[in-house]
């Protein structure tokens, strides 16, 4: 899928978050190199050249923001992803605005940010120009808004639609719920009313595009998500 | 740079006072002195006048044509005042025709001037020629035939030594009634502060650990009082904020320590036991259930913080309350249409009914409550929303939301909306969420000034009652 595989430098200075975070991403076909402290970041960042810098903020010595700093002053060609358990809307802006391309708050759900690694690469790419999608004998139309399974028509109302254009563009990867609250139904937070009404909704679109047919695309992985693809046979 | 007044108050106020006293002493001063000469002058004068008139009666002119003065008016009784009286007498033509012996031969005054002495009794000051000066006056006198101009006048020597001595006790009783009033002033100051001085030694002895200790009101209606009064409301509002995060904290603690003890037991059941993929499975996917819980639970404590720090004024915006609840029904339609539950919207008013708060706390608010309350609606039943409006005591709009769940049990009315409370009936156990939901819309209501609460009458499902204040 990737032109070159990617280099990720992940800055991360808890080992197991660390050591989690590069076997996730490595397992997704990325090459992966983790720092644990700001000074051996800020080398590896000049001596890799990473595509893709993974920043925790809370580091030991030096603030994540400095490097990140240093990095934009020195126009270092550079994607980061801001990962830190400093959530306020604050903290998102100062980030951004230091010159971070994306932030993400502790805790997080690894399926999303898998998402934003990806998206944050791909803009290298040309974007998607078709309006046209399809997951296995699933197929969507974003234009006039229909979707189709095995050439019959699926009757879905806006916010189902929305839902499966979600999964569908995100197919073979799994959803979390706090993505669902936030592209989906642009929910600030996630909070326990709209995981219910996310697990109805998710219910419901089940019935129409899967209930009727042999193959069951839309799947629940249990404390991740929802995500649509074909089961492995 | 430092300022060159004094940094005590006490003696900056002895200060102010004294130098406003002394300004006032010396107009004071200057007033009665200027108005003591002219007093004395204005006598001076006048006897003067009386003196004149006297000695018009005494002159003569001798077989000589000389012009004599009588002597046997040193006899009189005023004549005391009178030896150190100066006269001239002169023809109009300027020539002395008499001179009292007290001028010692010299001229009082110049010559002649015109006009002088015809009006009544000219009045002017004139130094003689040893330099003394003289207040004379002048008058012309018409005597056998001859026009005679009499000026007569005395030393101002002894008015003026008179008028230093005045001068001179001034001087030293303005310095010595400053120096008794600098020392009134300070012990006065003294005295005014010292109220100041122990609250200020009450105050430091206040730390975290005795907030609740407060400080002494003197009399409450002075400015002491006032201050003393004030402060304790700060303590009041400290201590509350204080007790509200030892609560808070506690509560995030226990709650924390719940799930956290979960997952380590999923996790080291797990180990022990399970040789198979599938429990491992089974395992992290219960692991990460918790934690998404776990996060929730962080969620809304924060989100509690934020919403006991939020002050009247604080990020509002004025919104129509029925809209915010349509769309939190919109939301939930999905949860809704599942449960089959029909929802009845009652008396909902034509007229645009606007609140004020922070639009998204009240939207969270709300959305708890109607989540709790079609979380125990069961399948089929209605859910009634009625609004009314009422203005006692001020403008506010009402709404009720009566569920035909459970209900909730007697004497949990008002523990249902403590924090991390989970009601004790079997039916609802296997419902609850974070435990926070009806926390956060409580805490929400309240501090934009509204009220919620669920009506103990009701036995036939639950009925929350929630009132916000309007805004015109």
């Amino acid at each position: 899928m990737m032109p070159a595989r990617s280099k990720i430098l992940i800055i991360e200075d808890d080992r197991k978050m660390s050591a989690a975070l590069v076997s996730g991403v490595e397992a997704a076909g990325y090459e992966v190199v983790a720092a644990r402290s700001a000074e051996e970041g800020f080398f590896l960042v000049h001596s890799l050249q990473p595509d893709l810098l993974l920043l925790d903020l809370t580091l030991p010595q030096r603030n994540g923001l400095d490097i990140l700093r240093q990095i934009r002053k020195e126009g270092l060609d550079v994607r980061v992803l801001i990962l830190t358990s400093h959530n306020t809307i604050e903290d998102r802006v100062e980030g951004l605005r230091t010159g971070a391309d994306d932030y993400l708050g502790k805790p997080f759900s690894f399926p999303e940010l898998m998402a934003r690694i990806d998206a944050l690469l791909r803009r290298f790419l040309p974007p998607l120009q078709t309006s046209a999608l399809t997951v296995a004998d699933l197929s969507l139309d974003t234009k006039t808004r229909t979707a189709s399974r095995s050439g019959e028509r699926l009757d879905l109302t806006t916010r189902e639609f929305d839902l499966l254009l979600y999964l569908a563009e995100n197919h073979g990867r799994t959803v979390s719920r706090e993505m669902l609250a936030r592209d989906v139904w642009r929910e600030t937070s996630r909070f326990t009313p709209i995981d219910n009404v996310i697990d109805v909704q998710v219910a419901r679109l089940r019935r129409k595009i899967d209930d009727p047919f042999a193959i069951k695309l839309l799947q629940t992985v249990r404390g991740l998500g929802f995500s649509l693809r074909e089961p492995q046979s | 740079m430092r300022s060159p007044l004094p940094t005590n108050l006490r003696t900056r106020l002895t200060l102010w006072y004294l130098a406003v006293l002394a300004i006032l002493l010396l107009v004071y001063a200057t007033l009665v002195f200027a108005f003591q000469y002219a007093a004395l002058t204005r006598q001076i004068v006048h006897d003067e006048v009386q003196d004149v008139e006297t000695v018009e009666g005494l002159l003569f002119f001798n077989s000589q044509g000389t012009l004599q003065l009588r002597q046997d008016y040193y006899s009189r009784s005023q004549s005391h005042l009178l030896i150190d009286r100066m006269m001239e007498v002169r023809d109009l033509h300027g020539n002395v025709l008499y001179r009292s012996p007290t001028l010692k031969g010299m001229p009082l005054g110049g010559a002649n001037r015109a006009g002088e002495g015809d009006a009544s009794f000219d009045q002017h000051i004139a130094r003689l020629q040893d330099g003394s000066h003289v207040l004379l006056i002048s008058h012309i006198h018409v005597m056998q035939g001859r026009t005679l101009l009499i000026r007569l006048g005395y030393s101002l020597a002894p008015l003026r030594a008179r008028m230093l001595q005045f001068l001179l006790l001034l001087l030293i009783a303005i310095p010595v009634a400053l120096a008794l009033a600098g020392v009134a002033g300070q012990t006065i100051a003294q005295r005014a502060l010292r109220p100041l001085e122990r609250m200020a030694a009450r105050a430091e002895g206040i730390t975290a650990s005795n907030l609740n200790s407060r400080l002494d009101i003197g009399n409450p209606d002075d400015e002491m009082g006032h201050m003393a009064r004030v402060f304790n409301h700060l303590l009041d509002r400290l201590e509350e904020a204080f007790i509200q995060l030892q609560r808070f904290t506690a509560d995030a603690a226990h709650e924390l320590r719940t799930p956290l003890a979960s997952l380590r037991t999923i996790g080291e059941v797990a180990l022990e036991k399970g040789q198979v993929a599938d429990e491992y499975r089974e395992a992290l996917g219960n692991i990460l259930e918790e934690t998404a819980r776990l996060s929730q639970t962080i969620d809304s404590l924060l989100l509690l913080a934020k919403a006991e720090v939020t002050q009247p004024g604080n990020q509002q915006t004025v919104f129509i309350a029925t809209e915010l609840v349509d769309e939190i029904l919109d939301l939930l339609e999905v949860v809704i249409e599942e449960r089959h539950v029909s929802v009845i919207q009652e008396g909902k008013p034509a007229g645009e009914l606007s609140v004020r708060a922070d639009r998204s706390l009240l939207r969270v608010a709300i959305l708890n409550v109607l989540h709790n309350a079609l979380k125990f609606s069961p399948n089929g039943s209605a859910l009634k929303i009625s609004y009314s409006r009422s203005q006692n005591p001020s403008p506010t709009l009402r709404i009720v939301f009566e569920d035909q769940g459970p209900g909730i049990a007697r004497g949990e009315h008002q523990r249902i909306f403590e924090r991390f409370f989970t009601s004790s009936a079997q039916a609802t156990a296997s419902q609850s969420g974070t435990g926070l939901g009806l926390s956060v819309a409580k805490l929400v209501v309240e501090r934009i000034g509204g009220a919620i609460w669920f009506d103990e009458e009701v036995r036939q499902g639950a009925k929350c009652i929630l009132d916000l204040p309007m805004c015109e």
